[in-house]
């Protein structure tokens, strides 16, 4: 017998029995608790969800806000101690569930770990660590860790796999590679990477080492186009490294921290705890919107119009640094004839940022001393990121907020980092250089514009695969990098890796793309090796120490996988016989040892601000570029502009009649990293499904309602997706979560045919749809 | 040791990074087979209200009330306030009948799937004893969550609206909260 259940009074759920209910009923009338009748009528989640609508019941009503930065406890630092109250052996580790690299404490007891929590000992992170790096141990432990070498048995795709040995595997690769490479030419074969866990720049080696280009890890989507920008104005990496610890203003330009980068959250919100007032660009209502004293809400695509716009401010009103300008920047007559195009009337037209809103932001941004800015990769994927990026930079450049105690820092030569991007790209000939897959559309990609490390574009690869022009590419080894559910246009990378003579993944998981791989390689986790760190992005002069804490089946580190692999294609010399001998490489210049470094624990460089008045800026002139003659000399615009986004009411109108809607896509949620954490359950059910933002106006028109399931298309296909309705966008715009995976990947609708002039970046926030509900079948 | 101390969430600082949920759940062993979420931080959507948007996050966990509500439920006398002001539920004695997670107004209690006994919030117990503030509180990467004595926490929300919960202090700059106005 099915006892009787009573629904909840608010979501319908049945939650108590009828029998359970009468009992409480009747207590509370006998205890006197009757003043909570309602909440009893209400299931778990809504009790919650009704005492905190209540207890703030939307009486808004000002008083100062305290300024008290929460306190931290301090603890002294260990490489290795004992934990007395848990019992537990700590080592003092790095975190990389992300690229980030946070210190972390791993506690191990009979040989498992058992807890992760942040390091009170940091100065960088002050103890946190986000919910994904506190959930390490479940990705760690999850019952579809990838543990073994495996080869293919079946079709490609058909997921019959058979456990190899380590040999087996290597040899097998080796083999191919030669046969490939014989058949098809020295350029047939290609190497593809994730993001940065601490061993791309050991990857790159090995590409180079090997004499093989590489698919850098979405970098023409994220971060070289923040940093071609940034290198191209400043000289330097400033941008990324905002200074919190001072800053009176922020300027967060389309980025999230507490989501995305946790740990420029933790500063981010420091600041705002200490006063300092914050300015949020982002066409969502972010959670960092929420708490910003202003948000311009800008239409996706646009923000190198309001970045102009906001430069024509300072300029035309004087509010920028003008003896800063006189000593330190170059070009600045040409830019301020330039910012001229920009007016904020014309801005507020492009953006639909009011032009009054404008003018408030820049008169906080410019006239509060020091201000920073914080950007993020929404500024990677518009249709000119370069000129994005470079306005961006000289909004910071021009009220001379860089490397100043608050501003923007550059960061501190790290002779750790020198050694690791000696990544011997001098096997590589000249020719091929000039072979690079896009090296001639997108110099400062794939050509030798490029400031940072050259790679491949990636629309150009999956031609070259299809076509077979301007060459054969027939097989990919790919690290790290689940590229069916990061990469536009899924179903073209689906075509292009199916079609490949050989494919070898590496992964921790059986993802999407390792599926259709001939053979997969099990790799270890972070808390499954050691390494020497540095990120900086997130301390600018900090060397860290990872230490491996335990070993799950046969899973090799990245280090080791390439180094075995260098022995196999018979180059072992330009790599290393071990993951030590590698560190001991990088610790060189310090004089040290891993052996030493793992007591040392890390090394701090000491910092220094304004280092530019002792030898100028890193630029041809010394000085802030302003105008680039550079850019002028590979026939670009030396100076700034803006671009309409390829797709849009103002350059496409007959597709948007058809495709009335915005999509901007990757808004970030702290619980996933990419296409990471999806299979953690306790990670999964605090998001779990992909929401379609809409606003309750469009939906109203649409026939669709919060919960809604509905399908999005664009001119290339479409995805489906749950409708979560919010004030938070505008009418015309929708927001898509991207990374998730099958028929809710947003990627399946994106195009990355029409790329960012100079770097070929996707404009993946700036593009058309259209919604409609799904009928039931 | 750390008595006396109680929890101050300042929704000023909450940014909803779920720090806290995992962090708890860590400590605490809740894995997701628990069913077990003792600390959730809960949205209150965007609206407008006097042409501002507003978003607000609330996190929830047990207010280790002065008169345990869910102590009038528990058939088996379970539940008790120890001196320090926690509310602890006695593992050894709580038969698994559920009826405090019923009569907890808040939705603060849930029942352990795989011990078949009801857990909540201790304010991490152990922690204080070994003088470290609880888990939730470490990892809050916002700042809202913060261990802090009676007498620190009046000056750090002088002039704000608080609402005292148990031992939980909810403080704000912005919103009225429904109680009483100190400091």
């Amino acid at each position: 017998m099915v006892a009787e259940k009573v629904s909840c009074q608010r979501c319908g759920d049945s939650f108590i029995s009828l029998q359970d209910q009468g009992k409480i009923l009747k207590i509370a009338k006998d205890k006197g608790l009757d003043k909570w009748q309602v909440y009893f009528t209400l299931c778990q989640n809504c009790r919650a969800q009704v005492f905190a609508e209540q207890m703030i019941e939307n009486n808004l009503e000002r008083a100062e806000r305290v300024k008290h930065v929460a306190k931290r406890r301090h603890e002294r630092f260990y490489t290795i101690k004992v934990d007395t109250r848990l019992r537990t052996t700590v080592y003092k580790s790095e975190c990389y569930i992300c690229n980030q690299g946070c210190d972390a404490l791993v506690h191990v007891k009979d040989g498992k770990v058992v807890l992760i929590e942040g390091d009170p000992s940091s100065t960088v992170t002050k103890g946190t660590l986000c919910c994904k790096g506190l959930a390490s141990k479940e990705m760690l432990y999850h019952p579809d860790r990838l543990l073994y070498p495996m080869k293919r048995v079946g079709e490609r795709g058909e997921g019959k796999w058979q456990r190899i040995t380590w040999d087996e595997a290597l040899d097998t690769i080796a083999m191919k590679f030669n046969e490939i490479e014989q058949k098809y030419g020295k350029d047939s074969i290609v190497l593809a990477t994730g993001t940065n866990r601490g061993w791309v720049r050991h990857f790159l080696r090995f590409a180079n080492a090997y004499g093989k280009q590489w698919i850098g890890p979405g970098i023409a989507q994220c971060f070289y186009p923040r940093m071609t920008g940034q290198i191209l104005v400043i000289g330097s990496n400033a941008l990324e490294n905002p200074h919190y610890d001072q800053a009176e203003c922020m300027l967060i330009w389309g980025c999230n921290p507490t989501n995305t980068w946790p740990v420029k959250g933790l500063g981010m919100m420091e600041a705002w705890q200490r006063g300092a007032k914050m300015i949020v660009v982002d066409p969502v209502f972010s959670e960092a919107a929420s708490k910003a004293d202003m948000w311009l809400q800008l239409r996706p695509g646009t923000d190198a119009a309001l970045a102009l716009g906001m430069l024509n401010v300072i300029i035309n009103e004087g509010l920028y640094d003008k003896e800063f300008v006189d000593q330190w920047c170059f070009g600045f007559k040409e830019l301020k004839e330039r910012v001229q195009q920009y007016p904020p009337e014309k801005v507020e037209e492009v953006t639909w940022v009011p032009k009054g809103k404008i003018w408030e932001a820049v008169r906080m941004y410019a006239t509060t001393k020091p201000a920073s800015i914080t950007q993020c990769l929404s500024i990677d994927q518009n249709a000119d990121t370069i000129s994005t990026c470079r306005s961006i930079a000289m909004l910071a450049a021009i009220t001379s907020n860089i490397d100043i105690p608050g501003g923007n820092l550059i960061s501190m030569p790290k002779k750790v980092h020198d050694r690791a991007t000696d990544t011997l790209s001098k096997y590589l000939t000249k020719e091929q250089h000039e072979k690079r897959l896009g090296s001639k559309e997108y110099p400062f990609l794939a050509g030798e514009a490029c400031i940072l490390q050259p790679s491949a574009h990636n629309y150009t690869a999956w031609q070259a695969i299809l076509t077979g022009k301007p060459y054969p590419v027939r097989a990919i080894y790919c690290q790290g990098n689940n590229m069916l559910a990061g990469y536009a246009n899924t179903k073209m990378v689906m075509d292009a890796l199916m079609s490949l003579d050989f494919f070898v993944v590496t992964d921790l998981f059986m993802t999407e793309t390792a599926k259709i791989a001939d053979i997969v390689l099990p790799v270890a986790s972070w808390m499954e090796r050691s390494a020497v760190t540095q990120n900086d992005q997130t301390s600018i002069n900090l060397i860290h120490l990872q230490q491996k804490a335990v070993q799950l089946g046969e899973c090799w580190t990245d280090f080791k996988i390439l180094n075995e692999l260098a022995k196999r294609l018979g180059f072992p010399e330009r790599m290393f016989p071990t993951d030590e001998a590698y560190f001991d490489f990088l610790l060189e210049p310090y004089g040290m040892t891993f052996e030493e470094f793992k007591k040392a624990g890390f090394i701090s460089v000491p910092y220094s601000f304004k280092k530019y008045e002792a030898n100028g800026f890193h630029t041809p002139s010394g000085k802030i570029q302003l105008y680039d003659p550079r850019l002028k000399d590979l026939g670009f615009d030396p100076l700034p502009s803006y671009r309409e986004p390829t797709e849009s009411f103002v350059s496409t109108p007959e597709l948007a009649k058809e495709y009335p809607l915005i999509i901007t896509t990757g808004g970030r949620v702290p619980v996933f990293r990419h296409s990471e954490l999806r299979n953690i359950p306790m990670l999964r059910e605090i998001v779990p499904e992909v929401l379609v933002s809409l606003n309750p106006k469009t939906a109203r028109e649409l026939g669709i309602h919060n919960g809604d399931a509905v399908i999005i298309e664009s001119c290339r296909g479409s995805m489906e997706a749950k409708a979560y309705l919010t004030e938070g966008i505008d009418p015309k715009v929708v927001q898509v979560p991207s990374h998730w995976p099958g028929k809710n990947n947003v990627n399946l609708i994106m195009d990355n045919q029409s790329c960012a002039p100079m770097i070929g970046s996707a404009q993946l926030r700036c593009q058309l749809c259209r919604v409609r509900r799904k009928e039931q079948e | 040791m750390m008595s006396q101390k109680v929890l101050l969430i300042d929704l000023d600082n909450c940014i909803r990074c779920h720090a806290c949920e995992i962090a708890c759940r860590q400590e605490h062993g809740l894995t997701y087979e628990t069913k077990s979420r003792w600390c959730r931080v809960i949205t209150i959507e965007p609206r407008w209200i006097n042409q501002e948007l507003h978003m607000d996050f609330i996190p929830m966990i047990c207010f280790q009330c002065d008169n345990p509500i869910c102590a009038y439920f528990c058939p088996v006398n379970a539940i008790s306030k120890k001196e320090e002001g926690v509310v602890v539920i006695d593992e050894e004695v709580c038969n698994g009948c559920k009826l405090c997670i019923y009569g907890c107004p808040f939705g603060a209690m849930f029942s352990n799937e795989t011990k078949n006994v009801t857990g909540k919030c201790d304010l991490c117990t152990s922690r204080i004893h070994s003088d470290i503030e609880p888990a939730c509180v470490q990892h809050c990467i916002g700042g809202a969550l913060q261990f802090e004595s009676q007498k620190e926490l009046t000056d750090i929300a002088a002039g704000e609206h608080i609402l005292r919960m148990g031992m939980v202090y909810y403080t704000s700059s912005k919103w009225r909260l429904r109680g009483e106005k100190i400091g």
